[in-house]
């Protein structure tokens, strides 16, 4: 079976998305001072 | 303050330790072969929609939950539902919430000792030398069904014994020293040892040819229900959901600790784990490194074969073949210690708080019980008592508790006011508190409404295709037979002495709960040992 257009654009959008929300999420979590309790 | 409640110290620490608990096998052999027999690529598509309207949800619900127990000096569900109804029947409700750990962790320590032997096997080279003499298959079968020794002790309850000691010391620390610490140390590694099988993986000749397998879509596969259900099973099962963890987890949170963000975050990190390393390690390198194979033969060989034979198999044939395996069972070693602590602690968690016990007396206790549960597995592998296990613990229990906790946040804790924000109710209150980004709107009638009929409905197929089959035993020949323990008996006797065992378990679990309310030792619950802070409606 051949890796169609389909399947690599599948495989990088959804790479692309996860990555994203990592991204997103953990610059958020790190740049988010803890308040002082 | 003495025998006060633990708090994580940071809030990367929480996000991990959920991630943690996680992220296992599931992550890395139960969803490629979801994935590659459900329509490939397209499967994704199922896949992301039930992440978004069911998984992020459901979690966010057990978040607030679990802040809430916590206010109250409780972790977990008969706390929670205790302070939520008000009503002396919820905290027996709320026994659902202890069962699947309790039930998954008499097998799942088992397991993870099976990875913790063969990490030891590959960097001994043992395993190397048993590829090579292509006896993988026997090697892996006669190492759990006993017959491979140390000494005169088989191997497999000496690997069992390690493994049990290493969970225990571990939580003995703590949620702070113990937990908290392994998952900042254990997730890294876990994730960097994933990203070099993946670089190694796609570096392969030929690879593309594994890939399309696993992400070529197929979008007639998109109208049958079955994958739909697939995905939201999926998802379901490698984010946590509905055992009861998550709840315990958030109920350590310090006061106005934010719970959307971290929520999403554990989620995505988990996500990363499933789709981007087990999406690309699995299914590729099996589909071109095992001759004559596709992808019905490989789902065939189940989680177990595809993680204990295939991958040391195809790991063997490539150059350094015995660091890569190395690298495989120590991913996995990571992934199975941080889910079992999580397993674990919410009963640890109970004890400590409802029962009032030391945490030397309530580590103990648990591991007392859950070494004789883990007996059952070993010695009872073979007649499917994991299988048996499984089925409750690790299957029915969670979707039907996490179908209960979202039509308890929707149509009761959402209905509640919050006492501190009068244009607030109660539910949505609790989930904002020191928000570091506040719940979107759009989202409210997705856990109002959507997720709760959404698992309903996951529930009710999901019993009506499969899940009847098992409760039933239908599935089982009246003639089949097994043996436990030198006795030869049917196997639907051996499967309901097992069921009954279960039910004596949850008989007296539910007196301990009567027990710890009665004495009025789980009444007020246990102290924090920061300074309450009033949280929206506490």
């Amino acid at each position: 079976m051949e890796f169609s257009n389909s399947g690599i654009l599948f495989m990088i959008g959804t790479w692309a998305a996860i990555l994203l929300l990592n991204t997103f999420c953990f610059f958020k979590v790190l740049t988010k001072k803890e308040e002082k309790k | 303050m003495k025998n006060s409640r633990d708090n994580w110290s940071s809030k990367i620490g929480v996000i991990l330790a959920v991630a943690g608990s996680a992220v296992g096998l599931g992550n890395f052999l139960r969803f490629p072969v979801q994935a590659a027999t459900n329509g490939g690529g397209a499967f994704i598509i199922p896949y992301l929609i039930a992440f978004i309207l069911l998984g992020i949800p459901l979690s966010w619900m057990e978040w607030t939950f679990g802040r809430y127990a916590g206010m109250h000096g409780h972790g977990t569900a008969p706390g929670a539902f205790h302070q939520i109804f008000k009503k002396p029947w919820a905290k027996y409700l709320g026994s659902l919430g202890l069962l699947p750990p309790l039930f998954i962790s008499f097998y799942y320590i088992f397991v993870q000792s099976w990875i913790l032997a063969f990490t030891y096997y590959s960097i001994t080279g043992k395993l190397m030398e048993v590829v090579k003499a292509d006896k993988i298959t026997e090697f892996f079968n006669d190492y759990i069904m006993l017959n491979t020794k140390i000494g005169p002790i088989p191997a497999a309850i000496i690997f069992f014994l390690i493994t049990f000691a290493c969970n225990t010391a571990l939580l003995s620390f703590g949620v702070r020293k113990g937990i908290e610490r392994a998952n900042k140390i254990a997730m890294p590694i876990l994730l960097i040892m994933g990203i070099i099988l993946v670089i190694r993986v796609l570096t392969i000749d030929g690879i593309g040819e594994g890939l399309a397998y696993m992400w070529n879509p197929d979008f007639s596969e998109l109208t049958n229900p079955q994958v739909w259900l697939a995905a939201a099973g999926q998802v379901f099962f490698t984010m946590s959901l509905g055992m009861g963890i998550i709840l315990c987890y958030a109920s350590y949170l310090k006061p106005k600790e934010d719970i959307v963000l971290s929520s999403l975050t554990a989620g995505a990190t988990n996500g990363f784990a499933e789709i981007i390393l087990g999406g690309t390690i699995v299914i590729p390198i099996a589909i071109i490194m095992m001759s004559n194979s596709n992808i019905e033969e490989i789902a065939k060989l189940g989680t177990f074969g595809l993680g204990f034979q295939a991958m040391p198999h195809v790991f063997g044939q490539l150059p350094l073949g015995n660091i890569i395996q190395t690298l495989w069972f120590g991913m996995l070693f990571f992934a199975g210690l941080t889910s079992a602590v999580s397993i674990i602690q919410p009963l640890v968690s109970f004890c400590e708080d409802d029962l009032a016990f030391s945490r030397p007396k309530a580590i103990s206790t648990i591991s007392l019980i859950t070494f004789i549960g883990g007996f059952i597995s070993i010695f009872g592998l073979a007649a499917g008592a994991v299988d048996e296990l499984d089925f409750w613990g690790g299957s029915f229990l969670l979707v039907l508790l996490g179908t209960i906790q979202a039509f308890i946040f929707a149509f009761v804790l959402a209905r509640q006011k919050s006492e501190t924000n009068p244009n607030e109710n109660k539910a949505f209150a609790l989930l904002n508190e020191g928000a570091a980004i506040k719940l979107p709107r759009f989202f409210r009638p997705i856990i109002l409404y959507v997720c709760p009929t959404y698992l309903a409905v996951l529930l009710v197929s999901w019993l009506a295709t499969s899940g009847i089959d098992v409760l039933l035993l239908t599935n089982v020949k009246p003639d089949e037979m097994v043996t436990f323990l030198g006795f030869e008996l049917s196997k639907i006797t051996f499967t309901w002495g097992i069921r009954i065992f279960l039910i004596v378990i949850t008989i007296l679990l539910n007196l301990a709960i009567a027990f710890a309310w009665n004495s009025k030792k789980a009444k007020n619950g246990r102290k924090s040992k920061i300074k309450k802070v009033e949280i929206g409606n506490a």
